[in-house]
């Protein structure tokens, strides 16, 4: 039996049931498990810490209520005391002597086992009353002491003897572990008491496990400050919820609040909000409140502009704009600040700049600078301020006050144009997502040549197209162990994108490319560095010469700009190369791969298990893409015909137009789920099959079927673009052809009559 | 390396015409076999292709680009493409595309090997 497993007990401070409780389960065990931990691992005088870096948003507050639960529940020596800051409009003197009374609520609660003492408003009398016999005596003293402290005159000393309340526990038989929730604690600008640092002091200097929890930019500061080596203290890194996370807790939040949601705009607002727990649970909640269903982009970002405007994110955000810049002046100087900058594309300004359009003290300045940095809505080295921080939510809503407030704009025409941006952007937002999931996992693969031999020929496409095009994968599989003619691949230690190296290969696609830095053989010397330059070619069919020379051109001029001696070209094309391409490229030194050469790489470098695209034992009418899917549609679709009593030559052309389809679905969509939804529909005089996918909705559909291939194969036999009939095969074979409207992907009805065919 | 390897397409040879067999559904990965045996059988000195549809049901569009390219590869090397035992449903599809202008069609394999040996390969007139 596993003792670190999570104890699914009571929820006593948890906002959600455990089960409830997603994205952060593996988090979860580690805190619960350090916090057991740390009893065995203690050394005297030196606490055993556990520091907290949270991103801007990732949410933290939750996962530390869920461990307090969690350590309640299992009646150990562990005394979970579970502690936020509280919001602003307080002192740290306030603070400090809240820490001290939930402190002592939760302790005794605990000691009586009586959660529902922990949401309890007692005074410190109360407290003493309820205190179990075993801890009276240290109670009362503890709290006859405070009395002494809260009426002498030093606030600091006052501070420090609240923050250091756990110490007083005897060791005995229990042991608090502090949880300190500090996301509030940028709020606390009290220059006379250094609130960040005595709260770091006090828990260092203690001798209990502890976990500090806040802006991992304030964090790092408020440890580096208090003179304490974060090396010595355990880490834990807080991101925002990754996609599978998020998409799992918008659709428990959606149940949970009766809001209808569908795949797609659950995928969007995954994207759209950040994998932001906050944002997340806020829309939802709205959409909750105000019974609306979320089965649409338009209701998405109808809702996403009425939170931004008026509801809980601009709450949110105005909150943080408010505690940044108290005064009203100040505050819109910083919105103009943040907004005018952006049109000129400068995105970078002097610090002075600042100070003289802030009209402010360079104290005051730095201040808020250092209060913008901490939230990471800008980035400050010192002298330059970057201002290309925070989420594209922030910029939503700075973009819309500038407007409203600086410059006066009707709030009708704001909200209009607000709405109408967003809608224009959900579909690019979703399209980029795709295109990210569907690239090549180059990185992932170059990370993992280290060093290994693998068959020459995956790197000559021309040479492995000889001999294995066609070849059943196991047979090629064997072939290709056999396979005597080797490479050693560079161990790669860095990669990164190819846009980060040059501003030239931005034009093919974020995801097109990527440099990788290399020691060949593996010894690291100068002679054995290279870099390898690595771009997948976008081709539908094998990459011709003219594609192939401007990559290398382009590849060879960003090597030559960038000061890089040593390198190697890799082109990768779905289909492969031309003979002429493949000529260029041998006479270039540069290699070339198709899809299915750099799968096969894939696998022979890879440990562990291959992905599959998707569960294939999915059926009700929806097929999983590839492996001739196709013609189990097509075998359906047959089924459904011959009871309406089409004839055969109708049903070989429904099946071919299903077929047809379903292949361009695969083809064109970068579908998200790698799935096709087969509907069909059957009337009196008609068959109509409704062919869906999700993902991206291909230029030349929708609307636009003449921006498909009209030729034959008369005009086009000789030419490499043969590809591209689908459409029109489907159109010839069906009496009726229309693409629905769909939020993203496609959905193509065709009809088939009856009377026209029998 | 791998010269070995088995494409997994049916064929033979009558003299310098080489006959391969179709599988039930044309696409991608069943038509770059037939694309495989086809260069094959030219590269062993061929004059000729017969490829036999008998047991093809189903031909999508991906594996009529397949075709072609067949179709272009037996050209350049002087050699002739019979179509046989094609589907009318097969037929009503490749006429749709042009393909029927490129090839002849042949009810059986024996009436493309009686075709082929009325049109010998030098002339390179068939279809055109």
């Amino acid at each position: 039996m596993d003792h670190n497993r999570i104890n699914h007990g009571r929820q006593i401070l948890g906002r959600v049931r455990r089960d409830e409780f997603i994205g952060r389960t593996a988090e979860l065990e580690r805190l619960v498990s350090h916090a057991r931990q740390s009893n065995g691992q203690k050394r005297s005088g030196e606490a055993y810490g556990l520091l907290i870096l949270l991103a801007p948003l990732a949410g933290v507050s939750e996962l530390l209520r869920q461990t307090f639960d969690s350590l309640f529940s299992r009646r150990e020596e562990v005394v979970p005391i579970y502690f936020a800051l509280p919001q602003a409009e307080t002192t740290a003197v306030s603070a400090a002597i809240e820490f001290l009374n939930t402190f002592l609520l939760q302790y005794i609660a605990y000691r009586r086992d009586e959660p529902t003492l922990c949401r309890a408003s007692l005074t410190l009398n109360d407290l003493v009353k309820l205190a179990p016999a075993a801890d009276v005596v240290w109670i009362e003293e503890l709290i006859e002491s405070y009395n002494r402290q809260r009426f002498g005159e030093d606030d600091r000393e006052l501070v420090r003897f609240c923050l250091t309340a756990p110490d007083r526990v005897p060791s005995g038989d229990v042991r608090p572990f502090v949880m300190f929730d500090a996301v509030q604690l940028a709020n606390y600008s009290d220059s006379s008491i250094p609130f960040a640092i005595e709260i770091v002091k006090a828990l260092k200097s203690g001798g209990n496990p502890f976990v500090l929890a806040g802006l991992r930019r304030e964090v790092l500061d408020a440890v580096t400050r208090a003179g304490c080596d974060s090396d010595a203290l355990a880490v834990m890194r807080l991101e925002q919820l990754g996609d599978e996370d998020a998409r799992n807790l918008i659709t428990a939040t959606a149940r949970r609040q009766h809001v209808s949601i569908t795949d797609e705009t659950r995928d969007l607002l995954v994207q759209q909000l950040e994998g932001s727990p906050f944002f997340i649970t806020s829309i939802l909640q709205a959409a909750g409140e105000k019974r609306l269903a979320l089965d649409s982009y338009l209701a998405c970002e109808r809702l996403y502009v009425d939170e931004l405007m008026g509801g809980r994110l601009n709450r949110y955000f105005s909150s943080v704009l408010e505690h940044i810049a108290s005064e009203p002046e100040t505050r819109a100087s910083v919105i103009a600040l943040l907004c005018e900058a952006t049109p000129e594309g400068k995105h970078t300004i002097h610090f002075e700049s600042w100070r003289r359009r802030l009209k402010l003290g360079s104290a005051a300045v730095e201040q808020l600078v250092r209060l913008l940095h901490i939230q990471e809505l800008i980035n400050c080295d010192g002298d330059t301020i970057d201002i290309t921080g925070g989420s594209m939510l922030w910029q939503d809503y700075l973009k819309s006050r500038f407007r409203l407030d600086a410059l006066r704009e009707p709030r009708a025409i704001v909200v209009a144009d607000v709405m109408a941006d967003a809608l224009k952007r959900a579909p690019q937002t979703i399209a980029h997502h795709y295109r990210r999931a569907a690239s090549l996992p180059l990185r992932e693969l170059l990370g993992k040549f280290n060093s290994q031999l693998v068959p020459r020929c995956l790197f000559d496409f021309a040479e492995f197209a000889a001999v294995y095009k066609g070849v059943p994968a196991e047979e090629a599989a064997a072939a290709l162990d056999a396979d005597t003619s080797l490479v050693r691949l560079p161990q790669v230690f860095h990669t990164a994108s190819g846009v980060s190296l040059s501003l030239a290969l931005r034009p093919f696609g974020e995801e097109s490319s990527v440099v990788a830095h290399a020691f060949s053989g593996g010894v690291y010397t100068n002679q054995n560095e290279t870099v390898w330059l690595v771009a997948r070619v976008e081709s539908k069919l094998e990459a011709n010469a003219a594609l192939v020379e401007k990559w290398l051109d382009t590849l060879a001029g960003v090597a030559r700009k960038s000061g890089l001696i040593r390198t190697q070209i890799w082109l990768i094309a779905n289909e492969g190369f031309s003979p002429e391409a493949n000529d260029l490229l041998r006479s270039r030194n540069a290699f070339g791969s198709s899809r299915q050469q750099f799968d096969v790489l894939t696998d022979r470098l890879s440990t562990g298990e291959r992905q599959q695209s998707d569960a294939t034992n999915e059926f009700q009418l929806i097929f999983p893409m590839g492996a001739d899917n196709e013609m189990l549609a097509a075998s359906a679709v047959e089924q459904v015909a011959r009871r309406v009593n089409f004839t055969p030559e109708a049903i070989n052309q429904i099946k071919t137009a299903v077929v047809e389809a379903c292949i361009n679905a695969s083809e064109h969509s970068l579908s998200p789920d790698r799935k096709i939804y087969q509907r069909f529909q059957v009337e009196n005089d008609r068959l109509s099959i409704t062919i869906s996918s999700r993902g991206i909705l291909p230029f030349n559909f929708a609307g636009n079927s003449q921006g498909e291939e009209e030729t034959t194969a008369d005009e086009s036999q000789r030419s490499d673009d043969r590809r591209g009939w689908g459409l029109k095969l489907i159109q010839t074979l069906m009496d009726e052809v229309e693409f629905e409207r769909v939020d993203e992907g496609t959905s193509l009805r065709m009809t088939k009559y009856l009377r026209q065919s029998s | 390396m791998g010269e070995s390897v088995k494409s997994n397409v049916r064929s033979h040879c009558v003299g310098t015409t080489a006959i391969v067999y179709a599988s039930d559904y044309l696409n991608k990965l069943t038509g770059e076999r037939i694309e495989r045996e086809c260069k094959k059988q030219l590269d062993s000195g061929a004059r000729a292709l017969v490829i036999d549809f008998s047991d093809t049901e189903l031909v999508n569009s991906i594996g009529i680009s397949i075709l072609l390219g067949i179709i272009d590869i037996a050209e350049k090397g002087g050699a002739l493409v019979v179509f046989s035992d094609v589907n009318s449903e097969t037929i009503q599809l490749f006429e749709m595309l042009g393909l029927t202008r490129h090839v002849l069609l042949a009810a059986n394999e024996q009436e493309a090997l009686s075709n082929l040996s009325t049109n010998p390969p030098q002339s390179q007139a068939i279809g055109h």
